[in-house]
């Protein structure tokens, strides 16, 4: 603290003049004191990092399985704790994991699970009783962020009991442990998707009475012990360090059920920042990582279309010189722009649809990485499969991969908008400089045609919540498909439920008030949701739900309530001396590192 | 008025200063409009989780017994838990985890800009009007003028492809191996293996030193701390030119001159202790700010410290987490305030209580 003492020198001379800002300043000298205080707690030993598998992630916030909801926490969580069935390398079809076999009854409303053989990390064996507790958890626990996964309607929707406050019973949901080694799962009514939704990072097993967070257990834990440094699941990998915001660790567990990894460890590196992780990338700090778009050039892919429609090839060569193995997997999610349908009337919104040139947008801004999205379900989930949806985007009403201007001119001259009184509305996107980049695109072409578009930046949470609240003319998200099926994700059009007025206890749609909209379209996707909750079979319901999202899909064009702008490529870069499967639809977070091999 | 009267009453004014800051982040924080439930739970979350996680966090209540029961909370120094960043973490653990490395960036970036700029400024002050003093300026101005994150992205483009701009030299290997730019600093160089116990007091009695991973941690904070200190190292190079000149051309000067007194002697005593005046309240401005300010250098560089734990405890609605730092720089100012009135008024008999 060279300065503090110099100061005490010289002060006399300048007392009056820099008394006040000095005093400011001298906290830069207490808080240095602290330093030394600080570094001396550190442990002086380091791990050994031989064959661990380095890479990038973002920041962790929680290692509880009902507690996280972010993909970062979800890719730690994934090699620790084990569910029932899961989605082997993020493809789409659903595997048992801790699960043998499945049983389900004829009524489809029972599922008899045998689970295998496994051991935690802390020694114990599995049992039934684990999922029960783990499950409970899920339930009950006030820590638990997911309930709605197990006991909603639109969800698994599992027997359980409330009392007068329409309160869960403690100890009422319909899981049972049979015996040891069977589990029994009652649903109140038929779930086509049950086991997609069982292999979600909640719904995996942990010891009976780790923690004490539910009535009947004292605890071997606290629960933000579990959550930060003791979590003990049975997978691949058990846990070694997390220091906050900076690195998460894992290492292998010899004596996992299935197939023990190759490798010693997993070591995350948490960066948050594009050029910090394309730095940590091109420094080969990672093994496999992503490339952001600034840095990306789409002439270096050389790639194939495999069987499950992924590119898969090589990459290159980037700035070191290496020529990396390629990935790229299109991803079930959408992300578009919406209106309030009592904020924006239907001309400015259909103008909108037209002057929106996405082949542009995905070319121009993301580099080519992504698909167009002409529809709200992605190819992957859409009803009655992607070559269905070839034929039915074909009646696009708005121009494919053009930018209807004079059309929309005309639309927006009818209703009373010119260029000199124009329809003034604010695009509020979250932070991301794509969307940004995008409203930019957007009220450019817009400009001098009758609408005046605003431009806003706002943070997630404030953005969802004004969305609740009503408080969004128009607006940027993206929706990502927990499990591949159209069943997902149209609950949020039914126009009823799209009531932000009574948004977030009564409602939970997409927040568009799309039921304050008296047209046609809008009653054809109530009629349609309808037509939904009246078709509940799996198997049998299938085709007469497929016609009513179909129909939903339809009535979004008519009304242009949404924009879907473009479904998600995800891609992954790998040094060649690592030996990485390919992911797939599902995401790139629900691998798990097992069969990785580093050279 | 006596000396502890005067103290006592600084004292006692500190406590509304407190109050006021903490109800001001309260109200910034509860009454904006940033859910932290929101931020929670996602888009997927459900009204029942809505409501668990209201309760557990005690935001159904009115908010007024919020406000009483965050305020009271504080004062009494039991920090809670963090509710979005790192649910069920408490809060002291993320500041020790945080802290740290924030500081070490602070204090080297402060150091360097003190080191670079200082000199280089009585330089030029020294040498007014002559190629080197137009260089030093120029420079200073470029440098001052550069964006601390369009710098910061620079460094690494060039510095993790350093073979190729300096013939060959790499940047993780040359001195000290690190293993790479991106990352925070080690910072267990040095740690107490052993303690002793004198009754309620503990002593550390044994050290571990590590002057390698020293080396290591100081050159792995040297671009980041080199870019943060950026403006600040042109800011003290011109005022400490401008210094120079005006006391190198005041009469006490001539004076010495006219004495017959050595040049050196004249730099050294007279010139250089009085140009640093005007530079101590800068430096200590800066270094405040720097300390506060790092959050872009912090995320560019992978660093993650306090600057960026408190920016996103803001946008989440982190209200533990804002409330317990705002309540830390809050608590520093004024006692650093505090302490040094009273300094001064030990230290030099002109200031008074009055």
């Amino acid at each position: 603290m060279p300065y503090e003492h110099l100061v005490s020198v010289e002060m006399a001379n300048e007392i009056d003049k820099s008394r006040r800002t000095f005093l400011k300043a001298a906290g830069a000298g207490a808080a240095m004191a602290t330093v030394a205080g600080c570094i001396s707690g550190d442990n002086p030993n380091e791990g050994d990092s031989e064959n661990v598998l380095n890479t990038i992630n973002s920041t962790v916030t929680s290692l509880d399985p009902i507690q996280s909801t972010d993909t970062a926490s979800g890719e730690v969580i994934k090699q620790i704790y084990e569910g029932l069935t899961y989605f082997e390398n993020g493809e789409t079809t659903v595997e048992n994991l801790l699960a043998e076999e499945v049983d389900i009854s004829d009524d489809l409303l029972t599922y008899t699970f045998t689970l295998k053989e496994a051991t935690y990390h802390n020694g114990s064996e599995l049992t039934a009783d684990d999922f029960v507790f783990a499950f409970r958890r899920l339930a009950e626990s006030e820590h638990s962020e997911r309930s709605n996964f197990l006991l909603e309607g639109t969800m698994l929707n599992v027997e359980h009991e409330t009392n007068g406050d329409d309160e869960l019973v403690a100890d009422s949901i319909g899981v049972e442990a049979v015996d040891d080694r069977t589990l029994e799962i009652r649903l109140e009514t038929p779930n086509p998707n049950a086991l997609e939704l069982l292999a979600y990072d909640s719904f995996v097993a942990l010891p009976e009475g780790i923690v004490g967070d539910i009535e009947g257990y004292d605890g071997e834990y606290d629960q933000s012990e579990l959550a930060s440094s003791e979590p003990v699941g049975t997978g691949p990998f058990q846990f070694e360090t997390w220091e906050s915001n900076a690195e998460v660790e894992v290492s292998t567990f010899e004596d996992y059920h299935g197939s023990v990894a190759n490798i010693n460890g997993v070591h995350w590196q948490i960066i948050e920042d594009d050029s910090a992780r394309f730095t940590y990338a091109m420094n080969e700090n990672a093994d496999f990582f992503r490339i952001p778009t600034s840095e990306y050039d789409a002439d270096l892919v050389d790639a194939e279309t495999d069987d499950l429609g992924r590119e898969i090839g090589t990459y290159g060569p980037v700035e070191n010189g290496e020529e990396l193995d390629y990935v790229g997997v299109p991803q079930l999610s959408t992300y578009y722009f919406a209106f309030n349908a009592t904020a924006v009337p239907r001309p400015v919104r259909q103008a909108v649809a037209h002057v929106l040139n996405r082949e542009d947008l995905v070319q121009e801004i993301f580099q080519g990485r992504g698909e167009e999205a002409y529809t709200f379900t992605p190819p992957g989930a859409f009803p009655g499969g992607a070559e269905r949806r070839e034929e039915f985007i074909q009646d696009y009403p708005y121009g494919m991969n053009e930018s209807q201007r004079d059309t929309a001119e005309e639309l927006l001259a009818d209703a009373g908008y010119t260029k000199d009184d124009p329809f003034e509305m604010t695009l509020t996107t979250y932070e991301s400089e794509v969307f940004q980049e995008a409203g930019r695109n957007l009220r450019d072409r817009l400009d001098g045609i009758g609408v005046s578009l605003q431009l806003e930046e706002t943070p997630f949470s404030t953005l969802q919540e004004r969305g609740e609240n009503g408080n969004l003319d128009f607006f940027s998200l993206g929706w990502t498909w927990s499990w591949p099926a159209a069943d997902y994700g149209m609950f949020g059009f039914e126009p009823e439920n799209t009531d932000t007025s009574r948004m977030p206890t009564e409602t939970n749609g997409y927040y568009l008030d799309w039921h304050a909209e008296d047209s046609d379209a809008s009653r054809k996707a109530q009629e349609a949701w309808e037509q939904v909750e009246a078709n509940p079979e799996p198997e049998e319901g299938q085709e007469a739900r497929n016609e009513a999202y179909i129909e939903m899909e339809e009535a979004i064009w008519d009304d242009a309530i949404m924009l879907p702008l473009y479904h998600d490529t995800r891609e992954q870069f790998a040094y060649d001396h690592v030996d990485i499967e390919p992911f797939g639809a599902m995401g790139d977070y629900q691998q798990r590192y097992n069969s990785v091999t580093l050279e | 008025m006596s000396r502890w009267r005067y103290f006592f009453r600084r004292l006692l004014l500190s406590i509304p200063v407190v109050l006021f800051g903490l109800t001001i982040t309260f109200v910034i924080v509860r009454m904006g409009p940033i859910d932290p439930v929101a931020a929670i739970i996602g888009p997927e979350g459900g009204a029942a989780n809505r409501a668990r996680i209201e309760q557990r966090l005690g935001l159904n209540e009115p908010l007024w017994r919020q406000y009483i029961d965050f305020i009271v909370g504080m004062l009494t120094l039991n920090l809670g838990q963090s509710w979005v960043i790192q649910p069920s973490t408490s809060v002291g653990e993320l500041l020790t985890t945080y802290a740290p490395r924030t500081l070490w960036l602070g204090f080297w970036s402060v150091l360097i800009a003190i080191f670079v700029g200082v000199p280089l400024g009585f330089y030029a002050g020294l040498n007014p009007n002559t190629g080197g003093d137009y260089l030093a300026s120029f420079g200073g101005i470029v440098w001052r003028a550069m964006p601390n994150f369009w710098l910061a992205i620079i460094f690494l483009a060039v510095l993790r492809q350093s073979e190729k701009f300096f013939f060959g030299i790499d940047w993780n290997t040359i001195g000290v191996t690190v293993p790479g730019l991106i990352g925070q600093p080690p910072l267990n160089f040095i740690a107490v293996t052993d303690w002793v116990s004198l009754g309620a007091l503990s002593i550390p009695i044994g050290f571990y030193f590590s002057p390698i991973t020293l080396a290591a941690s100081i050159k792995q904070i040297l671009p980041p701390a080199v870019v943060l200190g950026s403006a600040a190292m042109g800011n003290e190079m011109r005022i400490g030119r401008t210094a120079v000149l005006e006391t190198i051309n005041s009469n006490y000067v001539e004076t010495a001159k006219a004495k017959g007194l050595r040049s050196r002697a004249i730099v050294w005593k007279h010139v250089f202790r009085n140009a640093l005046v005007p530079l101590v309240p800068i430096i200590t401005n800066e270094a405040f700010i720097l300390i506060g300010g790092s959050v872009i250098v912090e995320v560019i560089f992978g660093i993650n410290g306090i600057g960026y734990l408190f920016y996103q405890a803001s946008i989440q609605g982190d209200l533990p987490l804002v409330g317990s730092l705002m309540f830390v720089f809050i608590i520093l100012i004024v006692s650093v305030n505090i302490i040094q009135d009273f300094l001064y008024t030990i230290l030099d008999p002109r200031v008074g209580y009055e």
